[in-house]
C-alpha cells in the first residue's frame, strides 16, 4: 500500500437534471411516460492521488466540479464510475453548523454534532470543555442555540469539527468565519493540522489563501483536470486563462 | 445489507443522540413535558369513551381502559410514520454536507416514539391498578408483542422516510392513509364486534380472514388480551386470537422490516442528489 490518503481512479460523476421536476407522487404517476433527464457530468474520468500530509487546494470556476470532488471524498455521493479509496477518517468543514437544533443548548448541540461527525459520545464528552473554550462560548453553554448570533453558531461548528480530530479535513469555502481574531485562530488551527501530518483538501476562490496555505494545487475545468502542481504556477495559469 | 448494518452499529451513538434530541425537544427539557405530551391521547380517549359509553351505549365495563390500551400503540404507529416521513426530508441540508448512515434518522424517529410508548404504558399500568385490574402473568409477554410491533412500524417507516425525500406529497398521502387505516384496527371497537348479524353469513369468514391479515390489528388485539381481563359484555363473546394469525403477523412484520431496510438502502445514496 502506498502512502496515499486519497486515491481516485477514473472517477466520473453524473447528476441527472429533470426537465419536468417531479416533486410529487401524483406528478410522478401522471408524467411517467414523458419524464426526461438531462445528464450532467460533473466529473469526467478524474484520477488523482493525494499523499498523506499534503494540503491540496482546488481551484476552478463555478460548476467546474470542485464541490462534487469534495462530496465524493466525503462520501456524500457515490461515484457513477471509477474507484475511490480513502485512508483515514474524513471530516468535512463544508458548511458549519449543519445539524444544529435551535431548541437545544450549546452543549447539547456540541454532543449531537460530534456524533453526527462520527465520534463516540464519550469522546465528545471528554473534549466538551475544550470545544466550548475554543469557540469562546463558555457563557452561553446552557443557552438554547436560537439565542446565538450567526457568528457564534459558526464558531461552535468549527470548534466541533476541529476537535473530531480527523485524518483528512475537507474545507469548502468556509475559512471566512467569525471576526478577524477568530479567523486567525482558525488559520493557526489549520497550520497545526498541517504540521501534525494531516491531509487537507480545500476549495477556495481566494487565490491568496491558496498560495499561502497549500502545498499543491489543482485546477478543475468542466469536470476534468486542467493543471496540477505547484500552487504558484497553477494559480498563475488559472489567472491567465480566465483573465 | 450486512455491511450497512455494521456501519450502522459503528454509528450507534448517533442513533442514541438523535433519540435523545427528539425526546428533549418534544418534552421541552422537563419531566412535566412528558405528562403534557400525554394530554392529547388522554383527551381523545376520554372523548371516545364518553361517546361510546353514553351515546352509542357499547356496554363494555371499564371501556376507557380498552380504548386507551389500543390507542397508545395506535399513536405509536401514527406518530412514528409521520415523524419518520419528516426525519430525512427535514435534515436534507445535513445530508448534502455530512456522511453518516442515513437510516439513523429514520430509526431514531421510530425509537423516540417507542420510548414514548413505553413511558405511556407505565402510566397506563398505574391506571389499570387504580381500576382494580390485578397483575397478570401475561404481562410478561408484552415485550414480544412490542418487538413484533416495532419491526412492522420500522419497516413501514423505512419506506415512508425514503419516499418522502423524493416526493413532497408523501406526508399528505401517509396522513390520509393512516387515518383510513385507523378504522381497520380495533381501536374504537373490539375485534369480536366484526362478527355480527349485519354482515351476510357467507361474507363473514372472508371478512374475518382479511381483517386478521393486518399485523397492526393483531398487535392491538394482543395488547388488549395480554393487559386486560376479558370484557364480559352482553351479547359479545370474548375470542382469543387464533395462533395462526399471530404467526402470520410476526412473519409479515419481519418481511416488511427487511423489505423496508433493503428499499431504504437502495435509495439512501441518491438522497443527496435528487433531481
Amino acid at each position: 500500500m502506498s502512502d496515499a490518503a486519497i486515491q481516485l481512479q477514473d472517477v466520473s460523476k453524473r447528476f441527472r437534471l429533470a426537465h419536468h421536476p417531479v416533486a410529487t407522487l401524483k406528478g410522478a404517476v401522471a408524467s411517467f411516460w414523458k419524464r426526461r433527464f438531462e445528464d450532467l457530468w460533473a466529473l469526467k474520468s478524474l484520477s488523482l492521488e493525494v499523499p498523506r500530509g499534503q494540503t491540496l487546494a482546488v481551484v476552478g470556476r463555478n460548476g467546474s466540479g470542485k464541490s462534487t470532488l469534495l462530496g465524493l471524498i466525503g462520501r456524500i455521493y457515490l461515484p457513477t464510475a471509477g474507484h475511490i479509496e480513502i485512508h483515514g477518517r474524513v471530516a468535512a468543514l463544508l458548511e458549519l453548523g449543519a445539524g444544529f437544533h435551535p431548541d437545544l443548548t450549546g452543549e447539547q448541540n456540541v454532543l449531537l454534532n460530534g456524533v453526527i461527525l462520527g465520534m463516540r459520545e464519550r469522546d465528545v464528552r471528554k473534549s466538551l470543555d475544550d470545544i466550548i473554550h475554543f469557540a469562546e462560548l463558555e457563557k452561553f453553554r446552557d443557552a438554547p442555540l436560537r439565542s446565538y448570533s450567526a457568528g457564534m453558531t459558526m464558531r461552535l461548528g468549527f470548534a466541533v469539527a476541529v476537535f473530531t480530530d480527523p485524518q483528512i479535513l475537507l474545507i469548502d469555502e468556509v475559512l471566512a468565519v467569525g471576526d478577524q481574531a477568530f479567523q486567525a485562530k482558525c488559520l493557526r488551527e489549520i497550520q497545526r493540522f498541517q504540521e501534525s501530518g494531516r491531509t487537507i483538501v480545500f476549495v477556495s476562490h481566494d487565490l491568496d489563501t491558496v498560495r499561502r496555505v497549500s502545498g499543491r494545487a489543482i485546477w478543475l475545468h468542466e469536470g476534468a483536470l486542467r493543471a496540477d502542481g505547484d500552487p504558484e504556477a497553477v494559480v498563475k495559469e488559472y489567472l491567465s486563462a480566465t483573465a | 445489507m450486512l455491511e450497512d448494518l455494521r456501519e450502522l452499529w459503528r454509528y450507534r451513538d448517533l442513533v442514541r443522540s438523535l433519540v435523545m434530541r427528539d425526546l428533549t425537544v418534544r418534552y421541552k427539557n422537563s419531566v412535566l413535558g412528558f405528562f403534557w405530551s400525554l394530554a392529547n391521547p388522554l383527551v381523545q380517549v376520554a372523548t371516545i369513551t364518553i361517546i361510546y359509553k353514553y351515546v352509542l351505549q357499547i356496554g363494555i365495563p371499564n371501556y376507557s381502559a380498552y380504548v386507551l390500551c389500543a390507542f397508545l400503540p395506535w399513536m405509536f404507529f401514527q406518530m412514528s410514520l409521520s415523524d419518520a416521513g419528516e426525519s430525512v426530508a427535514r435534515q436534507y441540508d445535513l445530508l448534502r454536507k455530512v456522511y453518516f448512515p442515513r437510516e439513523a434518522l429514520a430509526i431514531a424517529s421510530v425509537f423516540a416514539n417507542l420510548i414514548h410508548l413505553l413511558l405511556a404504558f407505565g402510566v397506563f399500568f398505574v391506571y389499570l391498578l387504580w381500576l382494580g385490574v390485578s397483575i397478570q402473568a401475561g404481562w410478561l409477554l408484552l415485550p414480544v408483542v412490542i418487538l413484533a410491533n416495532l419491526a412492522f412500524v420500522m419497516g413501514l417507516a423505512f419506506f415512508v422516510s425514503a419516499l418522502s425525500v423524493f416526493y413532497e406529497d408523501m406526508t399528505y398521502l401517509v396522513g390520509v392513509s393512516t387515518s383510513l387505516f385507523f378504522y381497520m384496527c380495533p381501536v374504537l371497537y373490539v375485534t369480536e364486534q366484526i362478527r355480527n348479524k349485519m354482515i351476510p353469513q357467507h361474507w363473514q369468514p372472508i371478512i374475518w380472514e382479511v381483517y386478521h391479515w393486518n399485523p397492526m390489528a393483531i398487535f392491538i388485539e394482543g395488547y388488549r388480551q395480554l393487559l386486560l381481563p376479558p370484557f364480559h359484555a352482553k351479547n359479545l363473546n370474548d375470542l382469543p386470537i387464533e395462533p395462526r394469525y399471530i404467526v402470520i403477523s410476526v412473519v409479515l412484520s419481519v418481511a416488511v422490516l427487511i423489505a423496508g431496510y433493503a428499499f431504504f438502502n437502495a435509495k439512501k445514496w441518491q438522497f443527496a442528489e435528487r433531481p
